[in-house]
């Protein structure tokens, strides 16, 4: 009984507020049959499971339908599973385009969606606000333009952090390159050594995905290394950590990216000595700070975990949100994709910079990062305000 | 040279890993004529299993035991089927038959274990047993060297001095034959595959910690333990465990040159190729063929 | 048979058109560019089928061949490599070739298991090289052009369909001639393969070698399918699953590719139409693989059956006998014996299963090898065939030395042997099977040779024909190749007594119509004394008796040698 009531209210507010809208100037985004197609293409099966990131937009999207939507259009969200595989991804997001309608993309979180669907979403004028960039091409394509800071800005900030935050003297950096990432690091490095004016002790792109990571720690052991950075994922992490420590390697800052900030994480490393930083791609989900505190209650609300990949999804709805009600006229594809293109920035507390899609050949707009140490099984903030990279030219 | 020599001292760890594996293939197609693609992969479902009964609350040692017993469950359930519709097929449908499930067992592992969650594996054979060449040689990596060298002796006396072990061979070789001599061909060949299940399992649980515990890459171990049951051309055990420790070493030597260390990866498959093409230099005619 | 293979080529071209029709006129271009993938995949699947399906060696390395013709095409249009995409995909074809070629190498010496792991351990190597490298093009956002005629989803579609068609048909024309053959034979069994003069490695080799370059043109279309690839289409998974689907559909069979592309490409669409994981998709596969497997009949061979029991094809009558058309004698008499074999010795270990024996076939003659079970007459066959790795002593033919030839060689020297139990690739037809061994008779040649013995027509498939009929044929294809010397091992076995005593016959006049000497190898006496004119008795592993088979078969010794196991076995049974 209750909730319909609410739903009347707000249908009642809706149509009061279109009423409003067409009778003022102010700018209004109309719909056909009241819908706004949304999709996201994620990787959910396969080696990784990325589910949370979508899920996290779909909260968004819901709980705006739920209070009526943009103007009465609701938003339809569909997410497809790229299982991984390039095939199937390409798949996925010619049916969201032909056969969904959508407008824009967000929430997409995948390992290939940008290098397999860029191209395609370039042709079609379609627009992605990737909620979870992973692979080198969502930073590099006009068409995508991710909420996350990624893991080639991450290890450069990391390296940022290492020489202003811990003084590192020698930083040397392990990685492992999957689908033509090694440029993207590359670049990263060399974007630290601009940065910080020091020279990189040495960048190993050879990291195995599988295998004994012995050989590895004891080469920057023996280079005296100060600091490590490396962009091994969470099981490699705790691989990482539990050979250092059966190395007995002592006095190295070890400095991992995003995807290894979890609580599985923290609870398989509990007992480790080593120093272990993390560089989080938004406002530390665990921290119960006020930035969090919208996230964490449409979280709550949709029963949902609270994880940092949900933050992605959470963001990119948002931004997608604020930028269709800025439309004056229908939303369309073509309507979407030109707001992007044309949007001022968005700043929003659980980012440290702002958002901005803009007409760039490529886009990287999410540049600050937050650091955590993991202090016996515990991740605690280790910088309070936002390490936000300066701006090079 | 002494950089090397670290490497080399290096990849032994991995090596004795690949060296037990490489073991129990040469086993299982010894004694039931399977070449089998799933070895790593049940071992995998087992030390999973472990993680799994750990993350839920239960003692270490209880979880280990109900893990090995899943992992020969698992490898039981293969045995099963490889019993009962393949007993008579050729080695080369027997492999097929493996290689296809273990595409349906990583499909299922990476689902019911996320391909990207970090889980808890429990050092069963904590610290360092010495240091060498400026290498902490683990307790883990001795273990598993010494897991390999007392399993492969265990194993050829067994065949070579047991009464079961001699019925074990006749099986494998004229399973029709055997049948006929009042062999329980079914019941021994599942004790095997039970046998290599539990064996694989304890393997991988003691490995587990310094590997990245994801279960395809943990699957796919199978790859350097099969080209170590090649070297021992799946007869000679000792072979088998030499050629494990050899891939182990070679890879960890490949890692210390940087100019190799991002093809580490190729180096099962250079051994391989240089050991088969070594020691097949002169055409066989055998029934099988 | 030209006609055979006209008609099945017409068929492909007929169905694949008819199906390009349809879709184009039917279907939406979301449905086209998912059905493009299905015959892009098909054409990786018939790449696989060349291997492990006609020629039966597993390769678990597919997408790694097809990943290297893609990475080609990308290179040549970065490059912008005159010709366009279609001359692209063809060098990415041809640089498939040379890693297809060198992953065969040790194929040549490998059991299948063997072949397994090392493709398996290059399809993980290849995954390590190829994540390094990135898809040429994709950072700068130069996708693979595709020719302005083909650009549109429905014009890429027909440029796949055509590109299936000719794959196809030309398969289906290169499985008709002596090469599809050997590569059937050499799957059902290498001994009997290089028994009528196939080459076993090049069987091997050619298989893989178009293999690779089927693979590495589907990878080219899936470049420019696509515009980009990232490694992860050609990992060992990959080719892992199209083994599994390739198992599971029969991949060697047009329908069967076509099967298996449906599988691929469609199943992601079904899991989303019904809300259903992706993963799904490995777990049916494998299960599918798994049983496919058991009932050792994939997809298309069950479709096969079941169209055959709804439509049975009338089995052709058998020829009628024109002696006139028979081959004629191909050997030209010399003075030295057909085959010499002295001194020969063969040890398994400690025991001595041959022991200096000596036998001396004369030109255009049949000569008796008897002796009962354990005597070692198959073992001599074994040895003057090549099939041993060592013996002692020597033999020759017409006077030229063969020790040290492979089987094959002594083959092509004219030295043919049948088999005890028979080793015929029951894919062929029997047309086919005694054209392979034979190295090419006319089809009239054929038709009498067939009818001379009593064979089914050359159209009938081996599959259709009996154990006995079998060894006839197998006969058939010896005695058509002509030889200086034919090694008949127990051919009567399984006849009924009327069919022997003709088959007695029939070998008898072997040497005077085909010019061949006869070894023949029989427990049936009749047989040997109607067919021989001298007879050698071995018993363990000596000559215990040689002459013309009147005076021999009665002496004291022999009939003792015989009785005892002949007498033994009537007391068992």
């Amino acid at each position: 009984m209750k909730r319909i009531l609410a739903w009347a209210g707000a249908a009642a507010f809706a149509s009061l507020a279109s009423a409003a809208a067409t009778g003022s100037a102010v700018a209004a985004p109309t719909c056909e049959n009241g819908t706004i197609p949304v999709g996201a293409v994620a990787t959910i099966t396969g080696i990784v499971n990325f589910s949370d990131a979508p899920n996290g937009a779909k909260a968004v999207f819901d709980a705006l339908n739920a209070e009526g939507g943009i103007e009465g259009c609701k938003i339809t969200y569909t997410i497809a599973d790229d299982k991984g595989d390039p095939a199937v991804a390409a798949q996925a997001a010619r049916d969201l385009i032909d056969n969904k309608g959508v407008v824009a993309l967000a929430g997409s979180a995948s390992l290939l969606d940008c290098a397999v669907n860029a191209g395609t979403y370039v042709r079609r004028g379609v627009m992605s606000v990737q909620g979870l960039g992973v692979d080198p091409l969502c930073f590099n394509a006009p068409s995508v333009a991710p909420v996350n800071v990624g893991p080639y800005t991450l290890t450069t900030a990391m390296g940022y952090f290492a020489d202003t935050v811990l003084e590192s003297e020698k930083l040397c950096a392990f990685f492992l390159i999957i689908g033509g990432t090694e440029e993207a690091y590359q670049e990263a490095i060399a974007n630290y050594e601009k940065l910080s004016g020091k020279k990189i002790g040495f960048v190993d792109l050879t990291l195995p995905a599988q295998g004994d990571l012995t050989p590895y720690l004891i080469k920057s052991r023996d280079a005296g290394c100060d600091a490590v950075v490396t962009n091994a994922i969470e099981p490699s992490i705790v691989q990482w950590v539990n050979t250092a420590d059966a190395q007995k390697i002592e006095g190295i800052d070890w400095l991992f990216l995003a995807p290894g900030y979890t609580e599985a994480l923290a609870k398989a490393l509990a007992d480790t000595e080593q120093p272990i930083y993390i560089g989080t791609e938004w406002e530390p989900y665990t921290e119960a700070s006020e930035a969090n505190a919208n996230w964490d209650a449409v979280m709550t609300e949709a029963g949902l975990p609270k994880t940092a990949f949900s933050q992605g999804g959470y963001l990119s709805a948002n931004v997608l949100i604020d930028v269709i009600k800025g439309i004056d006229g229908a939303v369309t594809r073509e309507s979407v994709t030109e707001a992007l293109k044309t949007m001022e920035p968005i700043s929003h507390p659980i980012a440290g910079s702002p958002y901005v899609f803009g007409d760039a050949p490529a886009h990287a707009p999410m540049q600050a990062t937050k650091v955590m140490q993991l202090i016996d099984g515990e991740w605690v903030l280790k910088t309070q305000d936002w390490l936000v990279l300066p701006q090079q030219n | 040279m002494d950089g090397l020599l670290t490497a080399a001292t290096a990849g032994l760890s991995a090596g004795g890993a690949y060296a037990i594996l490489g073991v129990c293939a040469v086993f299982t197609y010894r004694l039931v004529a399977v070449v089998n693609f799933t070895g790593a992969a049940i071992g995998a479902t087992g030390a999973f299993a472990m993680v799994a009964l750990i993350e839920a609350g239960m003692a270490q040692f209880p979880a280990i035991v109900l893990g090995v017993l899943a992992g020969t469950l698992t490898a039981t359930a293969i045995g099963v089927v490889m019993t009962r519709w393949f007993s008579g097929a050729t080695a080369s449908t027997k492999a097929a038959v493996t290689a296809a499930l273990l595409v349906g067992m990583i499909a299922v592992g990476l689902r019911l274990t996320g391909g990207q969650d970090a889980h808890l594996f429990p050092a069963v054979a904590p610290g360092s047993a010495f240091r060498f060449a400026g290498v902490e040689v683990t307790n883990a990596g001795v273990l598993t060297v010494i897991l390999a060298v007392v399993f492969t002796f265990a194993a050829e006396t067994f065949l070579a001095r047991t009464r079961t072990g001699l019925r074990l061979r006749a099986l494998s070789e004229r399973p029709m034959a055997a049948e006929l001599m009042g062999i329980p061909v079914r019941r021994l060949a599942i004790t095997v595959w039970m046998l290599t299940g539990a064996m694989t399992t304890v393997a991988l649980i003691i490995i587990a910690p310094q590997r990245s515990p994801n279960f395809a890459s943990m699957s796919l171990l199978v790859v350097p333990a099969l080209a170590a049951a090649l070297i021992g051309a799946f007869s000679s055990f000792r072979a088998a465990l030499l050629g494990g420790l050899l891939i182990g070493i070679v890879e960890g030597l490949a890692s210390g040159i940087d100019r190799f260390s991002q093809y580490r990866g190729a180096v099962p498959f250079i051994v391989i190729l240089a050991v088969l093409l070594w020691s097949q230099r002169g055409a066989r005619w055998d029934e099988a063929r | 048979m030209k006609h055979a293979s006209f008609g099945s080529s017409l068929a492909i071209v007929l169905s694949v058109a008819a199906i390009g029709g349809l879709s184009l006129t039917l279907l939406s271009s979301y449905w086209i560019f998912l059905l493009t993938a299905v015959f892009v995949v098909g054409i990786a699947l018939q790449s696989l089928g060349i291997v492990a399906g006609r020629t039966g060696m597993i390769s678990l390395c597919q997408m790694s061949f097809a990943g290297v013709g893609a990475w080609t095409t990308g290179y040549l249009n970065v490059a912008g490599f005159p010709g366009g995409l279609p001359v692209w995909i063809l060098i990415g074809g041809l640089a498939a070739v040379p890693v297809g070629v060198a992953i065969g190498l040790p194929a040549l010496r490998l059991r299948g298991i063997n072949l397994a792991i090392v493709t398996l351990g290059f399809a993980a190597a290849f995954d390590t090289v190829l994540a390094t490298i990135t898809f040429p093009g994709q950072t700068s956002f130069n996708q693979v052009a595709r020719p302005a005629l083909f650009d549109s989803d429905e014009g890429y579609f027909l440029f796949v369909l055509v590109v299936y068609a000719v794959i196809a048909v030309a398969l289906e024309v290169v499985s008709r001639t002596r090469l599809g053959a050997a590569w059937l034979a050499v799957r059902h069994s290498e001994r009997a393969a290089a028994a009528v003069g196939v080459s076993v490695p090049g069987a091997k080799l050619s298989a893989f070698a178009i293999s690779a370059f089927i693979a590495g043109i589907s990878g080219g279309l899936l470049a420019g399918y696509l515009g980009t690839l990232v490694s992860d289409n050609f990992s060992m998974m990959q080719s892992l699953a199209l083994f599994a689907v390739a198992t599971m559909t029969g991949a060697h069979y047009v329908h069967g590719s076509i099967a298996g592309g449906v599988l691929i490409a469609l199943f992601p669409e079904l899991m989303r139409r019904l809300n259903l994981p992706q993963d799904l998709g490995a777990v049916v596969f494998a299960l599918g693989a798994v049983q496919a497997l058991s009932t050792g009949e994939s997809m298309a061979e069950a479709l096969m059956r079941l169209f055959r029991r709804l439509f049975p094809r009338a089995v052709e009558a058998p020829p009628l006998l024109d002696e006139a058309s028979l081959p004629k004698p191909a050997v030209a008499e010399t003075s030295a014996s057909a085959l010499d074999v002295s001194s020969l010795t063969v040890r398994y270990g400690s025991v001595i299963a041959l022991d200096k024996v000596d036998i001396t076939i004369p030109q255009r003659t049949v000569v008796g090898l008897v002796g009962p079970n354990g005597a070692g007459k198959s073992t001599l066959v074994d040895a003057v065939a090549g099939f041993l790795p060592t013996y002692e002593g020597s033999a020759r033919l017409a006077g030229a030395p063969l020790d040290g030839l492979s089987p094959r060689r002594r083959a092509r020297r004219g030295l043919r042997r049948t088999w005890q139990t028979t080793r015929i690739a029951p894919e062929l037809d029997v047309g086919q099977y005694v054209q392979l061994a034979s190295g090419g008779v006319s089809a009239h040649e054929l038709d009498a040779l067939l009818a001379w013995l009593e064979c089914p027509a050359a159209s009938t498939p081996i599959a259709f024909v009996d154990a006995g009929t079998r060894r006839l044929l197998d006969i058939a294809g010896a005695i058509a190749a002509r030889p200086q010397v034919l090694l008949l091992d127990e051919p009567a076995a399984g006849q009924s007594y009327a069919e022997a005593v003709k088959l007695g016959q029939r070998i008898a006049e072997i040497p005077s119509l085909f010019g061949s000497a006869v070894l023949l190898i029989e427990h049936d006496m009749d047989i040997v004394r109607q067919a021989c004119s001298t007879v050698t008795v071995l018993d363990f592993g000596r000559v215990i008796a040689s002459g013309p088979p009147q005076e021999v078969l009665d002496l004291p010794a022999v009939r003792k040698a015989y009785m005892g196991v002949d007498g033994e076995a009537e007391a068992a049974a």
